[in-house]
Formats: C-alpha cells, structure tokens, sequence
C-alpha cells in the first residue's frame, strides 16, 4: 500500500499536463494553511474563507495541513505544476529564488504593506523585495520550574551561563531521577535550540553574508552543551536523540526537569495541567545581553495566470487588524503588525514574549541556503553531544555543506 | 469472433492496473532521470546522474545493511512464531474463538497508532518496559531502547514482528485446515510420532500456505514505513534507516532535498524487492522439483 502511495508522490511529475484551472479563471483559488493548533486554526480560516467568497465572488479551496507533512504536499503540488495561490509556511526564499511567488508591490495594498513591523517585513525579503508576508511571530523563553528551583535552593533564574551550570547541578544533585536541563537537540527543532545557545554565546549562522557556522565561538558553544550531557551530566538521556514535543516538553510538563526552553504554548499547556509551578525568565548568556529566538512564519501568493487579484483581495483582508489579531490572539502567537503589537501589549500573559521580541533575532531564512541549512543542522548536531561526539568536525562538516548549499543552484 | 470478448472482460481489470501501478512505475521512472529544485520545481532532464549520485551516498551501505536486517529478521521469527501459534489456533480448547479474534487486533490496529503505543512502551523514563524489567531486578538500570544506537534496530523489529505475526498465522492456519484429516490417519496407522508427523505430512502439505507467507511478508517488510518512521523519529542522521524510510528523508527532510534522486532510489527499490522475490520463488520451486 504505502509503497504505491510513495510512488505515485514521488512520481507524479507531469509537466505536459494543462496548467491548473484552478484560479484561471478567477473562479476559485488554493490556499495551504498550516496546522498551528487543532482548535483554532481550522475554524479561523474557513470563516475567513466564507467571508471572502462572498465579498469577492471566488471560491476557496482551504487546506489545512499538518506541519509533519506540509513540505512533502507542497512539493507534490509544485511537482505537478498545481501550485496553491496562497500559501503559509516557515520558508519563502527557495520559492522566491524559483521566481515562483508576487512581490508585496502586486498583492499588498500600502497601508497593508505599512503595517508591518519592520523588522518582519526584512525577515521576509528577498533580493531587497518583500515576498515572503509575516503572518505571525513567536519567541522561545526561559522556562523554570519553580518548586524544584526552591527544593535546591536557587533564588531565582540564572542569568549567566556559570548560573546556568551551578542551577542545574543542583537541581540534578536532587535525586530521585530529577533532571538539570532538558535539551532538546533531536532532529525536530535543534536548529531553534542551538541557535538560542549560540547567539548567547556571541556566535551566528553567518559573518556578514559568508556562512560561519564552525567559528571558534561556536565551536565553544557545542563543546559547552556536549559538556552539561556528559561531564556535568545534567541533562536527561541522549539529548541528541531527543525530540522538543514528546521529548523535553513531556518532561517538564510531568515535573521532572527544572529548566528548558519554551514558548507560549508550552506555557498554555502548563497552564491548562496545573501540575507544574513555573516561571518564565530570559535566556541565560555568556555575553551580557539575552538574546532569545524569533520565529518568523509567511504567507506567500504564487503567480498563476489571472489569480492576482483576488489573491490580492484574500490577502488584503487576513491583514485587516481585526481578522489578523483574532487569529494570532486565539493561537497564542505573537503579533507582525504595528496595529497587533498595539492591541495585544495589553495581554499579561503575553509580556515575557513581548518584552524579549526586541532582543529576538531571527534564523536567516532570507537566504535559500538555510531551507539546506536547517534541515542539515536538524540531521546532524545532535551527534555532537552524543557520547564520543566530535563538535567541531560537526560544525565543520555543516560549514562545508552550507558553503556548498550556497554556491549551488 | 478473435479476442474481443477476453478483453472486454479484461478492460476493467487493466485499467485499473495501468492506473495503479503502470501509471505511476512510468511516473517515478521519469522523475528519477530528472532534476527538481528545492521547491520541488522541474528543472529538466538529467539522464542517469541521479542514478550515480544515489551510489556516492555515505549512508547507503548502512541503509542497505539495515534494510536486510530489518527483513530478515522479522521475515525469519513471524514465519517461525506464526507456525507455533496457528497450530495451537488449530487445535479444540475452549475459548479458541475468542484468542482467534483477539488475535486480530494488532493487525487491524493502525500501524502509526501501534507505533506510537510502543514508543510509549519503550520510553526511558515512562515506559512500561523499564518499569517491568528493573521491577523484575532483569535489568540493573533503565534502558533507552529507541535512543541507544545498539538496541533501536533490535525494538523496531520487535514491533514489525508483532503486526506481521496476526496475518502470517491466518495464513498458515487456513493452509492447516486445509490438510485432510486421512493423512494424519495415515501417519498414526504407520506409528508416526508427533514430531516425524509434523516434518514429514504438516510441513510439506503447508508449503503453498508458506510460500504465500513469506513472498507477501518480504514486500509487506520492506516497504514498511510507519514502524521506522515513528520509532526512530528522534534519532538525527540515518544509521536506522531502511530503503523506505531513506527514500522518504532524501526528498523532504535532509539536506538533500531531491526528489529526483528520492525517485532514482523508488526505482531500485521496486527493482530490489521485485528480483528478492524471483529468486526466492526460484529456489523454492528448483528445490521442489529436485525433491
């Protein structure tokens, strides 16, 4: 069965079929949403799907797919030359390069365009154009627990990274399987991990537009995190083969671990247990100022033949501030436009997050390279904090494929 | 009158073959001689390129490696522990219908559900497993079964085994019951012992069942993907991966991301398990007509 499922995926690549006739017409258009949450996400974008039926007089074909399997359907659409005319996901800059997508200046009204906090509309550009729109933000923060903090005496969150080190093995001299840190460097999300560390080490992914993901710094900075899982031994069990959800999360949301790092969600789901006192801190850094990680995710509008128009529409009203905020507000996300950061700096809960965007930086997925990038990171540098790991040949060898990654097509 | 009326009543039957299987083998075919971006946008005719590219792999050898373990080994026990449990099936004793439907479940279970429930099972810190065997003082210290280079291959194969064993013992038990009771009349008339019975009129009159048996398992095996996928979803590079689960990482979730040299290894893999199975049922039906 799946053997024949992956063929007909992998396979079907028609080339001589008749271009999509989808939105030639102006009839209907395709739009790919990702999954942000069960409950929300669905239910936002069809009302907003009916709502612009009947204002424009085209119909949508939603779809809402998983993130485990959205890059797989997306490219399968491509493959058979079936684009969808609006899409979301967390990379824009491969599509823009294949000259696949409008610029801001053919499907963005102004003052849409204007709304933008600026340093999401740079995240998005390409080539000094905006092809990839904000449509929601997140930033990772410190996350504590609070109780196994006070059973080991700390005071309060580390600021440093010395703090760090000392925090955690307190916490891990608690016994009873209580865990430091949990690190998370399983092929999920280790990019997002890794970059929090290295940015508060001083390092990055490049030096001006040159990759320089094995610096000294850096180099450093991975020795440091294979030394808390195997010198100081005060994280939980192979963190290289550890997943952020199932894995970390899992873990401090059941009380076990006393540090990890987290977002708003996590706290959501914290929240909704109650069984877990926590706090919610900046990043520890060897360097001074916390720098935490912004995540940046995009809509995008494919050129199709006549579609320009009312994917204009359709886009010009997701950024109405009141359809945009509803939304990022329902999926406990943070806000990309300077009218949703105005209305949603009210909201307690949110401050921690808010308060760290500015210091947030983001992973540059300006560049094509990174979609190579990150998943090569994704593949690889948990190996590095495995027990007879190497650091740096696995920065190194990440260096060479991203120097390659670059130069290629 | 020639053959017009054969092939109206083959029509549906070929149509429906060319559209599953001819359609899209052409279909993988012309995308493993192609090249795609990124974005998954064509970028022209390659030739065999990707063909030689899939050969400089460094993870080839131990995907290959894998892949044969991982369908040996459960081939070899599902065949073994299915012979051992259809014959109980087939005996009288109360409550037979009820281990015959129990039986069922695992088979009829979804394969990522499965998975998942064992990857619970097999947790460091939460998992039944360790609970049980350091209960049991057979372990000194918990295990991390799906995270431990040396016990991953060892706990996927345990779960490929538990969902293969359900429909590989029906099949040895419908080729049970299909062996007439005269000829273990026969046996017992000549003073056959059990064992001499078993060797020399159950097994033998099974053979049909367990050619069946192995043939659909070896391709059921291989082309497994759920089991691979979820259990070693946590384990960064490919030292767990089969041909399956690699083909799938190299379109969409390495560094790679190429679907053409994803299709180039969709061909070898159709190419692999289709001679697999030629030669074994050469070798069965030579080893018949020696016999």
């Amino acid at each position: 069965m799946l053997s024949v499922a992956a063929l007909v995926l992998l396979g079907a690549c028609d080339r001589g079929a008749e271009r999509s006739g989808g939105a030639g017409g102006g009839k209907s258009i395709t739009v790919v949403i990702a999954e942000y949450s069960k409950d929300h996400t669905k239910s936002f974008w069809q009302g907003l799907s009916d709502q612009y039926t009947k204002q424009a007089g085209v119909k949508v074909d939603l779809r809402i797919v998983d993130w485990n399997s959205i890059d797989q359907q997306v490219s399968t659409m491509i493959q058979n030359n079936q684009p969808p005319d609006v899409l979301n996901l967390n990379s824009f800059s491969s599509y823009a390069k294949d000259q696949l997508l409008y610029s801001a200046d053919e499907v963005l009204s102004p003052k849409t365009r204007g709304d933008f906090i600026e340093s999401f509309a740079r995240g998005g550009e390409y080539q000094g154009k905006l092809y990839g729109f904000p449509i929601l933000s997140s930033a990772r923060a410190f996350f504590y627990n609070t109780d196994l903090f006070a059973r080991a005496g700390l005071a309060g969150p580390p600021k440093t990274w010395d703090e760090f080190v000392q925090a955690a093995r307190k916490i891990q001299g608690l016994g009873s399987g209580v865990i430091g840190y949990a690190l998370p460097l399983g092929p999920e999300e280790a990019q997002a991990e890794w970059a929090i560390w290295m940015w508060n080490n001083g390092g990055d992914w490049k030096s001006g537009d040159a990759w320089a993901i094995n610096s000294d710094k850096n180099v450093q900075t991975l020795r440091f995190l294979a030394d808390l899982a195997n010198r100081h031994r005060v994280t939980q069990i192979n963190p290289g083969k550890t997943n952020r959800t199932d894995g970390a999360f899992q873990l401090f949301k059941d009380g076990k671990v006393g540090m990890v790092m987290g977002f708003s969600p996590l706290a959501a789901q914290l929240d909704a247990e109650k069984k877990v006192s926590y706090g919610v801190a900046e990043m520890p850094t060897a360097v001074g100022q916390a720098v935490t990680l912004g995540v940046e995710d995009y809509l995008m509008a494919f050129k199709k033949g006549g579609n320009q128009d009312a994917v204009k529409q359709f886009l010009d009203l997701y950024y109405q501030p009141e359809n945009i905020t509803r939304w990022i507000t329902a999926e406990g996300f943070l806000p990309v436009t300077r009218s949703g950061l105005s209305q949603m700096s009210s909201n307690a809960k949110l401050k921690p997050y808010l308060d760290a965007l500015p210091n947030a930086r983001l992973a540059p997925t300006t560049d094509p390279a990174w979609d190579r990038v990150k998943l090569d990171v994704q593949q690889t540098i948990g190996l590095a904090v495995q027990p007879g790991g190497n650091p740096k040949q696995v920065l190194d060898q990440l260096q060479k494929n991203a120097v390659a990654a670059a130069g290629s097509r | 009158m020639g053959h017009w009326p054969a092939l109206l009543w083959l029509g549906p039957s070929l149509a429906l073959i060319a559209a599953v299987v001819v359609y899209p083998v052409a279909a993988l075919v012309r995308a493993s001689l192609s090249r795609y971006s990124i974005t998954g946008l064509y970028q022209g005719s390659v030739g065999a390129s990707n063909y030689t590219r899939l050969l400089e792999q460094e993870a080839l050898v131990t995907v290959v490696a894998n892949t044969l373990i991982w369908v040996v080994a459960i081939v070899v026990v599902t065949i073994a522990a299915s012979l051992g449990i259809a014959q109980l099936l087939n005996e009288e004793f109360p409550g037979r219908r009820l281990v015959r439907w129990a039986l069922i479940v695992p088979w009829a279970a979804s394969l990522i559900m499965t998975s998942k429930l064992f990857v619970w099972l097999y947790d460091y810190y939460f998992g039944l497993l360790n609970q049980v065997l350091t209960s049991l003082r057979l372990l000194a210290a918990p295990v991390d079964w799906l995270g431990d280079d040396a016990t991953v291959m060892g706990a996927m194969i345990v779960v490929g085994i538990f969902v293969s064993v359900p429909f590989t013992t029906y099949v040895v038990l419908a080729g049970l019951s299909a062996i007439p009771g005269d000829v273990y009349e026969a046996a017992r008339v000549d003073g056959a012992s059990a064992w001499r019975t078993y060797r020399s009129v159950t097994l033998p009159l099974l053979r049909p069942a367990l050619l069946v048996a192995v043939v659909l398992n070896v391709i059921y095996v291989f082309n497994s993907f759920p089991i691979v996928w979820t259990l070693n979803d946590r384990n960064p590079g490919f030292a767990h991966d089969t041909m399956i689960t690699y083909m799938y990482k190299i379109a969409f979730k390495s560094a790679l991301r190429d679907v053409g040299l994803a299709a180039a290894l969709g061909v070898v893999n159709v190419l692999v398990i289709l001679l697999a199975v030629i030669v074994y049922l050469r070798t069965v039906s030579w080893r018949e007509a020696e016999a």
